[in-house]
This record gives C-alpha cells, sequence and structure tokens, in this order.
C-alpha cells in the first residue's frame, strides 16, 4: 500500500511496463497489454494500473480536476528502483499466461504447498511439482496452483529447472514476497508490507 | 390524529421540509411508548423509543416481538461465486458442498447460493476463500441493491459510500468487468478493504476514489448513466451482528445520519445524467434513513421520481405514514426486508429515475 497518501502522482503514458514484461516474459507477452493503457502512480515507487478505453476517459476526467485514483483497473504491479524491478501482480502474470498459452518463469507447487503459501511462508523444493524457464536467481517468479491460477509471486533461488534435482527437500526454491493470503491475514490494516523486499 | 401534509406546503417551509419534521418527531415517539412497550424493550435489551417506532412500521405488537426474536438468530448469509476469475459455477459449488455445506440457489441472483447449512470451517476460512477470489459471503439482502440497479456492460455507474465493496464486486461482476465503476468512500480504513477486495476478486472496471462522496459532481460533472449509493447507516437492520445497535443509537443520531444521506443522495443524483436510475439502499430499517431520506432529497431535487425496483422478489412497500407524518404516496414502490418476514437481514431499497 502506499505509504504517503496525497502527494501520489500518476501519469497515463510510458512504455516502462512494456519494457519490464518483454524483459520477463518475452515479447509475445506484450499482446496480453494490448488495448490497456498503462497508469502509473508514482510515490516512492510505481504502481501501475491498466486501463481499458471505458476507464481511461473515467481516469483522464478525474485527472483533469486535479485528483488522483487510489486504484484503477487491473492492478499489474509495482516498480522499483533496485532488483526486483518489476514485481507483477498475480492478475497481470495469469493474464499473461493465459495469453501466451504457457507458464514461464514460474514453479507448480502442491495443494499443500500452497496451504503453505498462504501464510507466507517460502516455497521449499518438496512442495515443487513442475518448474518453467527462464529462471533466474533474485528474479520474480510465479507459484501456481495445480488449477494454473497464480497464488503467489516469489524470488527464484535458482537458474535451471535442472538445479532442483541437487537440492534438499527442505530448501527454499522461491523466497515468496506476496501470496494471495496476504489479503486476509491483513485485514484492512495491513500488518505486514504487502511485498517482503 | 392524522397530520397530513400536503407537499406543496411541504416545500413551502423551505429548508425545514422532511427533515425539519424529524427533528420533532424523537419527543413525540418517546410519548407514544407505553407499559407494554417499554416491558419489551427492556426484556430484549432495546432503547425505549425503538420499540413504538417498530410497532408504527409493523402495526402490533405480536409482529414486533417476533421481529425482536429474528434479530436474535444469526443471520442467514449467502456465497456470491466470483465468476471473474472462476467461470463454472459448479466447480465453485461443488468444492463448498464437498466441505460440508448445504447450499440452496436464490432464484432471482445468478451467481449466488444461501448457505442453508455451514461446513466443517466457517465461510471466511476455507481455503477456497484464503485462495482468494472464489467467493464472497454476506447477507442475503445486500446482493438486491446491485439487481435493483441492474447495470449493463456499457454502462457508467458511481457507487457513492462504496467501501468495503461487496456491491462494487457485484456490479463489475454483473458488467462483466467491463464499462466504467467509480467507487467512492472517505473512510481510509474501509478502502483499504476496497483495494483488497477489487484485486483479489480480479475486477478491471472501478475506478476507486477516496473522497467525501458529496464531491463527486463537482469532480465529474454530470457523467453517471447508473448510480448506487448504499448509504452510510446506523445498522438498525442487522442487529443479528450488531447487537450493540440496541442501545447505541438515539433518535438525534438518526436524524444526523438521515442528515448526512440526504446530502450523500443529493450529490448522487446530481452526478446522474437525465434518464439515468439511482438506487438509494441502507442496512437499516429506520424510516428516518430510509423513506425521509429519500422523500427529503426528491423534494429537493425536484427532478426524480420513484420507480418500482424490477426485480424478482417480493418486497415490503415504503412506508408512507409515519406517526401522522404523511409522505409522498410514490415512496410505496420502494422496498423493504424484515429478518421475520424475509428470513434476511432488514433492508431498505429505493430505485428513482432521473426525469429527462
Amino acid at each position: 500500500m502506499r505509504p504517503r497518501e496525497g502527494v501520489v502522482r500518476c501519469e497515463l503514458s510510458g512504455e516502462e511496463l512494456h519494457r519490464h514484461v518483454e524483459r520477463l516474459y518475452g515479447k509475445e507477452a506484450l499482446e496480453a497489454l494490448v488495448g490497456y493503457t498503462p497508469l502509473y502512480c508514482s510515490d516512492g515507487f510505481t504502481e501501475v494500473y491498466l486501463l481499458r478505453q471505458p476507464l481511461l476517459e473515467a481516469v483522464s476526467l478525474l485527472m483533469m480536476s486535479g485528483k488522483v485514483p487510489y486504484y484503477s483497473g487491473l492492478y499489474a504491479g509495482r516498480i522499483r528502483d533496485r532488483k526486483p524491478l518489476f514485481i507483477p501482480s498475480h492478475l497481470l502474470a495469469e493474464k499473461i499466461y493465459e495469453h501466451i498459452g504457457r507458464s514461464v518463469r514460474a514453479f507448480t507447487a502442491s495443494e499443500q504447498g500452497i496451504k503453505v503459501l498462504m501464510y507466507g511462508k517460502d516455497l521449499l523444493k518438496e512442495s515443487v511439482i513442475s518448474c518453467y524457464e527462464p529462471l533466474e536467481a533474485g528474479e520474480v517468479v510465479s507459484i501456481l496452483g495445480t488449477d494454473g491460477r497464480v497464488y503467489a509471486i516469489g524470488l527464484s533461488e535458482i537458474s535451471k529447472c535442472s538445479e532442483l534435482g541437487k537440492l534438499g527437500k527442505t530448501q527454499v526454491i522461491a523466497q515468496t514476497i506476496f501470496d494471495l493470503g496476504w489479503y486476509l491475514r491483513g485485514g484492512t490494516i495491513p500488518r505486514e508490507p504487502k511485498y517482503r523486499v | 390524529m392524522v397530520i397530513v401534509i400536503v407537499r406543496c406546503v411541504v416545500a413551502s417551509s423551505g429548508k425545514a421540509g422532511f427533515s425539519g419534521l424529524l427533528k420533532d418527531l424523537g419527543g413525540r415517539i418517546l410519548r407514544s411508548a407505553d407499559h407494554e412497550t417499554r416491558r419489551i424493550a427492556s426484556r430484549y435489551g432495546y432503547l425505549d423509543y425503538m420499540i413504538p417506532r417498530y410497532r408504527e412500521i409493523l402495526g402490533d405488537l405480536s409482529e414486533v416481538v417476533e421481529m425482536l426474536e429474528a434479530f436474535e438468530k444469526p443471520l442467514v448469509k449467502s456465497v456470491r461465486i466470483n465468476t471473474l476469475r472462476f467461470r463454472d459455477i459448479n466447480e465453485v459449488v461443488d468444492r463448498l458442498e464437498m466441505l460440508g455445506y448445504k447450499l440452496s440457489k436464490i432464484p432471482w441472483e445468478r451467481f449466488s447460493y444461501v448457505i442453508v447449512e455451514q461446513g466443517r470451517v466457517p465461510p471466511g476460512a476455507t481455503h477456497e476463500f484464503l485462495l482468494g477470489g472464489y467467493y464472497l459471503y454476506r447477507g442475503i439482502a445486500s446482493l438486491i441493491p446491485p439487481i435493483a440497479l441492474n447495470p449493463s456492460p456499457s454502462d457508467r455507474v458511481i457507487d457513492n459510500a462504496a467501501a468495503p465493496g461487496g456491491k462494487t464486486t457485484h456490479i463489475a461482476q454483473l458488467m462483466g468487468n467491463s464499462g466504467v465503476v467509480v467507487a467512492v468512500d472517505v473512510s481510509r480504513e474501509r478502502f483499504r478493504a476496497l483495494r483488497t477486495n477489487l484485486e483479489r476478486m480480479g475486477v478491471e472496471n472501478v475506478l476507486a476514489l477516496r473522497t467525501d462522496g458529496r464531491r463527486v459532481p463537482e469532480l465529474f460533472g454530470t457523467y453517471f448513466t447508473k448510480a448506487l449509493l448504499d448509504a452510510p447507516c446506523t445498522g438498525e437492520g442487522i442487529i443479528q451482528l450488531d447487537p450493540s445497535r440496541k442501545t447505541k443509537t438515539v433518535f438525534d443520531d438518526l436524524v444526523r445520519a438521515h442528515l448526512r444521506q440526504v446530502q450523500l443522495l443529493l450529490a448522487t443524483i446530481r452526478a446522474t445524467v437525465p434518464g439515468g436510475r439511482i438506487v438509494y439502499s441502507t442496512c437499516s430499517i429506520a424510516p428516518e434513513e430510509d423513506e425521509f431520506t429519500v422523500a427529503e432529497a426528491i423534494e429537493e431535487a425536484g427532478n426524480v421520481r420513484i420507480v418500482k425496483p424490477d426485480i424478482p422478489l417480493k418486497l415490503d412497500p415504503g412506508i408512507t405514514e409515519y406517526f401522522g407524518i404523511r409522505l409522498p404516496e410514490e415512496l410505496k414502490y420502494c422496498g423493504r426486508t424484515y429478518p421475520h418476514r424475509h428470513g434476511m437481514e432488514g433492508f431498505f431499497v429505493c430505485v428513482l429515475e432521473k426525469e429527462l
């Protein structure tokens, strides 16, 4: 959440999101962004939202009166000035996978593994069912359930799926930086930061 | 004795209007309390002024007792399956049934089921709920306002006083994530819950704005084709959820809530285009927050009329006479629910249409 509400500045232009999406998921993932205009709202860090045409008009109308939205459209993620430079939202990651028809930069976790993640724990080797490259140590990965949905975003500890075989079952494969359980653990007043980086 | 107040006379009374009549009503209500109403108030732990009002609304004390008994029982809840993220409703229903839930389809809301019997885990603690976005659980009556609003994918909707977002996400779902929903609320804490709900449920067509709802016309002009004001209220219909409501609200609090509701409703009307639909609702059975608010707003706005809600659910009519005060006859087209009659929380809904 934004730490200093009230000094947020929003802009309806910029290609930064596209650069990050292409870097992480490849050129074909950009097609998932077609029809959307990114809205960048900065306040120490930058949060990105994706707006379709009718919503874009409403946001423009609001911004003409000097106000900015608190939240708008599809939350795409957070742009940072240090690594990871972009943390995609689970919604954006899911949209991209749906669009390109496969998972990349991801691990599928067992149902038990997902349950543990929902308490903010990291992904252990013993919970990993499948692995999808490319991977890069210290870079974002999606953690999927067996239903193909994104339940958490983490930082990968490995750079190749083949490294999994060398690791013990209780070794951390991905450090969770956001999981869907956060919403409910935090209630209406977040007791922990949304992103653990 | 019935005091008949002709609308043109009320209008000519300047700023007093129906709000003005409320200010003198508290004393009159208290004077109408008798031994029997005080006995019931004491037995169920309510303030003395409340029971004569319930007698006035329901007609006799035996039914008042039925309602108070219903308020002592747990609220019947519903689950609304989130088709924005999970297209197969049956899959979610099956998962809940495997957890021991008994669900019954709500005939007038295509995504929702009544929880007839709760499963082994409460609805807010199932894996499906924790995983995010499978469903939202609420009282059944809270499904009514979005259905009465009947938004289409091309609408521009204002949801004023929107947080924590149960109805906002419902509207977004009814619109298939298309069009525009502007969700406004002033409360910082409730706004966080709104954002959480939007993200969890995968909503894409909402602009959430933290501001005073009275500022909406100033920010957007006359922009919205449909409008919902589920107004902040004293919660006199959800005493099952908050038994402290039996004693925490005095009559003057009701008047203060009413005055704020009128301002919010007028702002909502102003922001709606001619021909647009406005739904006003509260989770309160207090006429002071319901019919009096609508009466005052339509009187002051002068360009809206009440229309029958187009929903396949039998609601009780709105109140047109209250302690001798005659309210506009068209208020009968508003709808009310009571826990003992409808098996859901006490609720009020009224559909207005702005004249072309």
